[in-house]
């Protein structure tokens, strides 16, 4: 289990990466899909975003799309020469083993593990999170939440209390699609 | 499959076993709590969370209501236990409480389902030697989760998962506990209320005193109140008494009192060891039964 444990890590390390608006704030990003980096729009304000990977690389991100009610951006970022990320768009069952990897309060690639708490609204009507009892911290946001297999199953956006909240994959994926179509 | 992809799935089945044997309770204002089918037409709840008798309404697996009534409950160890037409909703599978350690890995399941998940940090005995064990959680009890299932990794449920009255604790109470308190329900009808018919208030112990009289603890409670014709006046206590000890346990504030005084102890005569005139006496008092 040590071992399989620390092969997800390094595998959701390597696809998370560290994105900086200039220098303001600061939060993660999923290297997803090929050749881009999705990150949450509170994360980059501006056009241009540095993103750091895994390997230390600084490379120049350009801000392709952006929805501030789903708190999504999309990065074109060149050249990482690292496979995107695996994304899994079935429902999470309530209980199974979550694993988040992000920058909270600037300690870099540091992992929680948790379970998934629940799928639906925190509040009547709101939006769908993947509600997640794992602590996250500011430097999370943007983030991969992933099963136990490493897969993405939802991007980390907001802490409430000991609740993680994230965007489920799918709808992150859906305005990925969106942001492809609108730069073709 | 790699070990953490069973762990997981395992976890997930897990709530999943325990969420179709919880019922949603609505017994208090604002947020509501969770209740375990336990026996057939019982669910067992936190007894801090049912603060009405009258109209309380269940919430099935499948998002049905239900009315239930009070079957009894037992303020000393927050638990209260609902009768119910629990109709196709299955019983909970229950584990064995007593053989859960400190690190255990657990779950806790709320109505939805939610869940949280932890370990086990210490297996309180609690005071006195007679008090009632308590689960130590490290996990988080979200809002709505006091009465539900404490659950293990096999999916059995080990304890009912109580945030206290203040919301701020993390504990379980064993399925042990549990089962004693529904037994008992059984084979009266009914959860007696002990009473002894007494008001004390917590009392420092001089060291001289403690010293000539081979006292361990630092504290007791001295009475300061005794009703006429109950329990405590018929066993001969009177205000000024200083209890140390009831039912062989000691007693360092009046909280050790309401632990000793359990639901089976009524109509049993326990020795209260007090200090009265700076001399040790033993009086003998029966449990009474308050009245419902």
């Amino acid at each position: 289990m040590v071992t399989d444990l620390s092969h997800l890590v390094e595998r959701l390390r390597r696809i998370t990466a560290e994105v900086a608006d200039s220098g303001a704030s600061l939060g993660s990003g999923v290297l997803w899909p090929p050749g881009c980096v999705v990150t949450n729009a509170h994360v980059v304000r501006g056009s241009r975003a540095a993103v750091r990977l895994v390997d230390g690389r600084r490379l120049e991100g350009q801000v392709i799309a952006r929805d501030t009610d789903a708190d999504l951006a999309l990065l074109r970022v060149l050249g990482t020469g690292i496979p995107a990320a695996s994304i899994c768009d079935s429902t999470a069952p309530v209980g199974s083993l979550v694993a988040a990897v992000g920058h909270p309060l600037g300690v870099r690639g540091a992992l929680s593990v948790g379970i998934v708490h629940a799928v639906g609204p925190v509040r009547l009507g709101g939006r769908s999170w993947i509600q997640a009892d794992v602590r996250l911290a500011r430097g999370n946001s943007g983030g991969p939440l992933a099963d136990a297999s490493g897969r993405v199953i939802g991007l980390n956006a907001m802490v409430v209390g000991p609740l993680a909240l994230a965007i489920p994959i799918g709808e992150v994926a859906r305005f990925v699609q969106a942001a492809r179509v609108s730069a073709a | 499959m790699n070990d953490l992809v069973a762990l997981s799935n395992g976890l997930a089945a897990a709530v999943l076993q325990a969420s179709r044997s919880i019922f949603g309770v609505t017994a208090r204002r604002r947020t509501g709590s969770t209740g375990v089918h336990w026996r057939p037409g019982l669910v067992v709840t936190a007894d801090h969370t049912v603060q009405t008798e009258d109209d309380i309404m269940l919430t099935r697996p499948d998002g049905r209501s239900v009315s239930a009534t009070l079957a009894g409950r037992d303020p000393t160890v927050d638990l209260a236990v609902l009768r119910v037409d629990a109709g196709d909703v299955p019983t909970v599978r229950i584990g064995d409480s007593t053989a859960v350690q400190a690190g255990h890995i657990v779950l806790a399941v709320g109505e939805g389902p939610r869940a949280s998940w932890g370990v086990v940090s210490s297996v309180a005995g609690g005071r006195g030697g007679t008090a009632r064990a308590v689960f130590d959680l490290d996990l988080t009890l979200y809002p709505g989760f006091s009465g539900g299932p404490l659950v293990d990794v096999s999916g059995q449920v080990i304890g009912i998962n109580t945030s206290g009255a203040s919301r701020s604790q993390h504990l379980a109470i064993p399925g042990a506990v549990v089962e004693a308190l529904l037994d008992g329900l059984q084979r009266r009808g009914h959860i007696p209320r002990p009473y002894l018919g007494l008001s004390t208030q917590p009392v420092r112990l001089p060291d001289a005193l403690r010293q000539r009289l081979s006292l361990e603890q630092d504290s007791a409670v001295i009475v300061v109140a005794v009703q006429s014709g109950s329990p405590a006046a018929q066993g001969g206590l009177m205000i000024g008494d200083v209890i140390v000890s009831l039912g062989g346990a000691s007693i360092t504030d009046p909280m050790d009192l309401r632990r000793v005084l359990q639901p089976d102890r009524v109509g049993e005569s326990l020795v209260a060891s007090v200090i009265r005139g700076g001399e040790p006496h033993d009086l003998h008092l029966r449990v009474g039964e308050r009245s419902r």
